[in-house]
């Protein structure tokens, strides 16, 4: 006789810390602002501060709807999931497709950033110059993380978090020396006095506007995940909320405090001149300001970026093995290593992707950091533009219950998914016009982030009408509305 | 008092189910079959559940055959799937049916490579207060 037992999520595995910090690694701001910062004040100049502010509005109103689809649909689910029930297989395929390709696209940047930092933490500044020293470790990281991540090895989460910890300490440190080195007159280059009206995101106007938005709201990628905790951690009432506030007050204060800094050390004239070398624009601030102890700063970034590297590894791993399991893939994405227990063909297929992706990108394109962030950003905008209308979608019974509920699951996200949605339209006709992006380097006469960006997009129309023709199972899916019960569950939840 | 097996579909563990199988002949007593569920990697986040699905699914078929072996030896058996990484969910069970041993399957594992991959058997020998049994994985 055999009786088995449903197997259930653990309730209450993490705590107010540990949901914190969760929230700050999705985002892994040293990574971030080391890869963004550049290209940011390359863009708006002075205005960056207010740039990186702004980004953050469309974020939370988007956050809101991952927090309730999240509630309702125990699924720890992700875009796929919840889009093909509220608005059907044909969009929700494309949205796993899209959440799949941003995790893609990105690994080999987080890779280039880990190895390039490591090497200057470690002081070998000559060998981190040499590119094709750094494609070759940077892909063999990837594959070293990719038989991590299939192996299952779990890094101990007190290090995880220690580390975590130490980035935002660090980076504020950094922000901290800066500023007073610029009051004190000590500045090594032509520093400025920092100034409130940095904080005016429309400074800069134009096409450097939308192009700084879109940065940033690459930015704040991932910050999502700090809310959507909440049936795991312990005292769901409370905790979590309180923990998803701080974790958002660290990183805003951090993004701006750090581009404050960054402004006012460099300066505007030295910003001019080094606009085309946005890429090292951090590296050299840090090694500029904290002279000998830069290596704390170059540290940080250096593990943030590695560890990232696993954490986007996992879940665009997931998402295929979530897809072939409804039978939006081959059955083979969905296939389980019997011992070592993870996807490992799903895992080995995005590791695949994205270091073909990283080497072709790295050679064929003049600004390869600037291109492969600016069209993930459009893929993100997209992707959460998508999520924000799905959540109002599958919860249209729910929207007149109360004036909570209208605001926080119908207004908030669609007004949220607006903004986005104006983004990505003035960012697309920006980018038609090459003469526009600050390289004015022209692939078929487009701006290279938009040809990155039309080509996924392209790509993945392909597959899914390919796979419609060979296995139509998924496609039989209806979209549904909010179970009734499950909802009021969740706006109960948050008062 | 139970005989706690854990199953997997991995080298060795069809082994170790005719050791078990065995000793719980010895003792009179059933067999405890036990699959963790919890994916490997990350408690929580983007499509976790999906693949804790497929793990379950994977568990069951698994723990499907060891019960069909049971069955023909003649030998009772419970099933447990838990939601815990393997060794947490043996411990935890064991604990439950009050264990006389925990069976595990090893495949000729290097020590330093079981210690740093963090293999199940490795992991239990050390955190186990019952007594574990290891079953090699037959040549």
């Amino acid at each position: 006789m055999a009786d088995t037992q449903q197997a259930q999520l653990k309730a209450g595995a993490i705590g107010f810390f540990d949901a914190l910090v969760i929230g700050l690694a999705a985002t892994s701001p040293a990574y971030t602002l080391a890869a963004i910062i550049g290209p940011v004040v390359a863009l708006v100049g002075v205005f960056a501060p207010g740039i990186l502010l702004a980004s953050f509005v469309p974020m939370l109103l988007i956050a809101s709807a991952f927090y309730y689809l999240n509630s309702v649909d125990q699924d720890c689910g992700t875009t796929f999931s919840w889009v093909t029930r509220a608005m059907g297989p044909w969009a929700g395929w494309f949205g796993g497709w899209a959440i799949t390709m941003t995790g893609v696209l990105v690994i080999g940047s987080l890779a280039e950033v880990g190895v390039r930092y490591t090497l200057l933490t470690v002081g070998l500044d000559g060998p981190a110059e040499n590119i094709w020293l750094i494609r070759i470790l940077a892909v063999l990281l990837i594959l070293v993380t990719t038989a991590i991540c299939v192996i299952g090895t779990e890094v101990s989460a007190k290090l995880q978090n220690f580390l975590i910890v130490l980035q935002v300490v660090s980076l504020l440190i950094f922000a901290g020396v800066a500023l007073y080195r610029v009051y004190a007159r000590t500045s090594t280059l032509d520093a400025i006095d920092p100034s409130l009206s940095w904080l005016n995101p429309f400074g800069a106007g134009g096409a450097a506007l939308t192009g700084g938005l879109l940065l940033g709201v690459f930015a704040f990628w991932g910050w999502e995940s700090a809310v959507n905790l909440t049936e795991e951690t312990t005292d769901s009432s409370q905790a979590p909320g309180k923990a998803a506030m701080l974790s958002t007050v660290v990183l805003v204060i951090t993004y701006v405090a750090v581009a404050f800094a960054v402004v006012a050390y460099a300066g505007t004239n030295f910003l001019t001149e080094n606009s085309e070398e946005e890429d090292v624009i951090f590296q050299f601030l840090a090694t500029e300001s904290m002279g000998g102890w830069d290596w704390i700063v170059l540290f940080s970034v250096a593990t943030s970026a590695i560890a990232s590297t696993q954490t986007t590894i996992i879940p665009a791993s997931r998402t295929g093995l979530s897809m072939a399991r409804r039978k939006a893939l081959p059955a083979m994405f969905g296939r389980i290593h019997p011992r070592f227990r993870t996807p490992d063909v799903s895992t080995w297929w995005v590791a695949g992707i994205a270091i073909v992706w990283y080497l072709l990108l790295s050679i064929i394109s003049e600004n390869a950091l600037f291109d492969s962030l600016t069209a993930l950003a459009l893929l993100i905008a997209f992707y959460y533009a998508l999520t924000g209308i799905a959540c109002a979608v599958y919860f249209r019974k729910r929207l007149l219950h109360s004036a909570k509920s209208f605001l926080l699951i119908g207004v908030g996200p669609v007004v949220g998914a607006l903004l986005l949605i104006w983004l990505l339209i003035v960012s697309v006709r920006d980018m038609a016009n090459p003469e526009n992006s600050y390289t004015g380097q022209s692939w078929l006469g487009l701006g290279p982030p938009l040809v990155i960006g039309i080509g996924i997009i392209l790509t993945g129309v392909v597959v899914m009408v390919v796979w419609y023709f060979r296995d139509r199972s998924f496609w039989e899916e209806r979209p549904s509305t909010v179970d009734e019960d499950l909802a009021q569950k969740a706006e109960g939840q948050r008062s | 008092m139970s005989v706690v097996l854990g199953y997997d579909e991995s080298p060795g563990a069809r082994h170790a189910l005719t050791v078990a199988l065995d000793v719980a002949r010895h003792y009179a007593t059933n067999v405890v079959l036990v699959y963790g569920t919890a994916p490997p990697n990350s408690e929580m986040g983007e499509e976790f559940r999906s693949h804790q699905e497929a793990l379950e699914q994977l568990g069951r078929t698994a723990i499907g055959k060891a019960v069909e072996a049971a069955d023909a030896a003649g030998i009772a058996a419970v099933v447990e799937l838990v939601s815990a990484n393997p060794v947490d969910a043996l411990l935890e069970v064991a604990d439950r049916h009050d264990a006389t041993v925990i069976v595990v399957g090893t495949w000729g594992e290097s020590p330093l490579r079981g210690a740093i991959l963090g293999s199940t058997p490795h992991k239990l020998l050390h955190l186990s207060k019952r007594p574990v049994l290891c079953v090699p994985a037959p040549d």
